[in-house]
C-alpha cells in the first residue's frame, strides 16, 4: 500500500521499506508470521505484534535478517487514518498481474489518496504526482466518477481550473465538498494555490490529532522496554 | 487541453505515460543498481512519522557491509 503503490500507479518513490495492510484473521495471521520466518524478520520498537495494537491503529515494524533483504523494514497495519475498515478496501482493490502471473493486490487508487494525507511532507507531493498520472491517463477517456474523483483530489491548480472550466455544473456541486473549487470555477490560480495549500496544513493537522493518543500510547510502550 | 509538459517536468511525463509493469521493471533496475553501488535496504529514520522512535538502534548490517561511503569531499 505505499511506495510499491505509488510506483505502479504512476507516481515514483524510492521507498526502501514493504508497507503492508492486513486484515485481522487468524489465517492472515498464521501467513503472516510464515512470511515473517522465511524472511528471518524481526519485530523492532514498539508496539510489539500484537492484534490489539494493530486494532487499535498502531503499526507493527519489523526488519529482515534474510540474506536476499537483509535490513529491509516491514510495517504491517490495520487501520489506516480517514479510509475505511479493511474489508472494504478490500472489496475495492486494484490487482495487477505480471505476464508470468504474479499478482499485487493494492489500495484502490482512492484509498492510497486518502491514505497518503499523512502530517510527512513526503506524502504531500506524493499524491500530487499520484493525481496527475490518473488524470492524464484517463482523461481522453473518463469513466463513471473520474471527474468527480478529480475534482475532489487533484493538487494540481491548472487541472482542476481546467475540469472547473469543462464541467461548469459538476464542478459547482463538488464545490459542496470542497470549497476551494470555487477559485478553479473563477479561474482564480493565485487564490486556488493558496487553498489548495492551506487544505493540506489542515488535513496534516487532522493527522497530527489523530496520532496524539496513540503516540502517547508508544512513549509508555517505549518508557516500559 | 493542458499538456503534462506545461504542469511537470519532462522525465515525469515520460513516466506518467509508462504501464503499472513498464514502471515496475524501471524501478527494478533503479533497484538493483542502487544495490550493486553498496546501498543498504534498512531505510533512514522518518522523523516526521508518528512512529519515529528516537531511541531505536539503527540496524547494523550482519555482515558487515557498510553501503555506500564518502571517499572525497569537495569544498564549499
Amino acid at each position: 500500500m505505499g511506495g510499491q503503490a505509488c510506483v505502479l500507479y504512476g507516481a515514483a518513490e524510492f521507498s526502501r521499506d514493504l508497507d503492508l495492510a492486513l486484515l485481522i484473521e487468524p489465517e492472515n495471521l498464521r501467513r503472516l508470521d510464515a512470511v515473517l520466518d522465511e524472511l528471518d524478520a524481526h519485530s523492532i520498537a514498539v508496539p510489539p505484534f500484537d492484534t490489539q495494537y494493530l486494532a487499535r491503529g498502531h503499526a507493527v515494524h519489523f526488519r529482515c535478517q534474510h540474506s536476499d533483504v537483509r535490513g529491509l523494514r516491514i510495517d504491517v497495519m490495520s487501520k489506516l487514518r480517514g479510509v475505511d475498515d479493511f474489508p472494504s478496501l478490500w472489496s475495492r482493490r486494484t490487482v495487477l498481474q505480471t505476464e508470468d502471473g504474479v499478482e499485487f493486490n493494492l489500495l484502490s487508487l482512492a484509498d492510497l489518496v486518502k491514505a497518503k494525507k499523512t502530517q510527512r511532507d513526503k506524502d504531500w507531493p506524493m499524491i500530487r504526482r499520484l493525481m496527475e498520472a490518473h488524470y492524464f491517463q484517463s482523461r481522453l477517456s473518463p469513466r463513471e466518477g473520474h471527474l468527480q474523483f478529480w475534482l475532489l483530489e487533484l493538487r494540481t491548480p491548472e487541472l482542476l481550473i481546467e475540469i472547473a472550466n469543462d464541467h461548469k455544473a459538476l464542478a459547482k456541486d463538488v464545490a459542496n465538498a470542497r470549497p476551494l473549487l470555487r477559485f478553479a470555477s473563477a479561474g482564480d490560480l493565485p487564490s486556488l494555490t493558496a487553498a489548495v495549500e492551506d487544505e493540506e496544513r489542515l488535513e496534516r493537522e487532522r493527522d497530527r490529532l489523530y496520532w496524539e493518543p496513540l503516540k502517547r500510547e508508544l512513549a509508555q510502550l517505549r518508557r516500559r522496554r | 487541453m493542458i499538456d503534462p509538459e506545461d504542469v511537470v517536468e519532462p522525465e515525469w511525463v515520460e513516466w506518467y505515460g509508462m504501464t503499472p509493469l513498464e514502471r515496475l521493471e524501471a524501478s527494478e533496475r533503479l533497484w538493483e543498481q542502487y544495490l550493486s553501488m553498496g546501498g543498504s535496504l534498512d531505510p533512514e529514520p522518518d522523523t516526521q512519522s508518528p512512529f519515529f522512535d528516537p531511541e531505536a538502534p539503527p540496524a547494523v548490517p550482519a555482515d558487515g557491509r557498510a553501503g555506500m561511503r564518502v571517499v572525497r569531499r569537495g569544498g564549499v
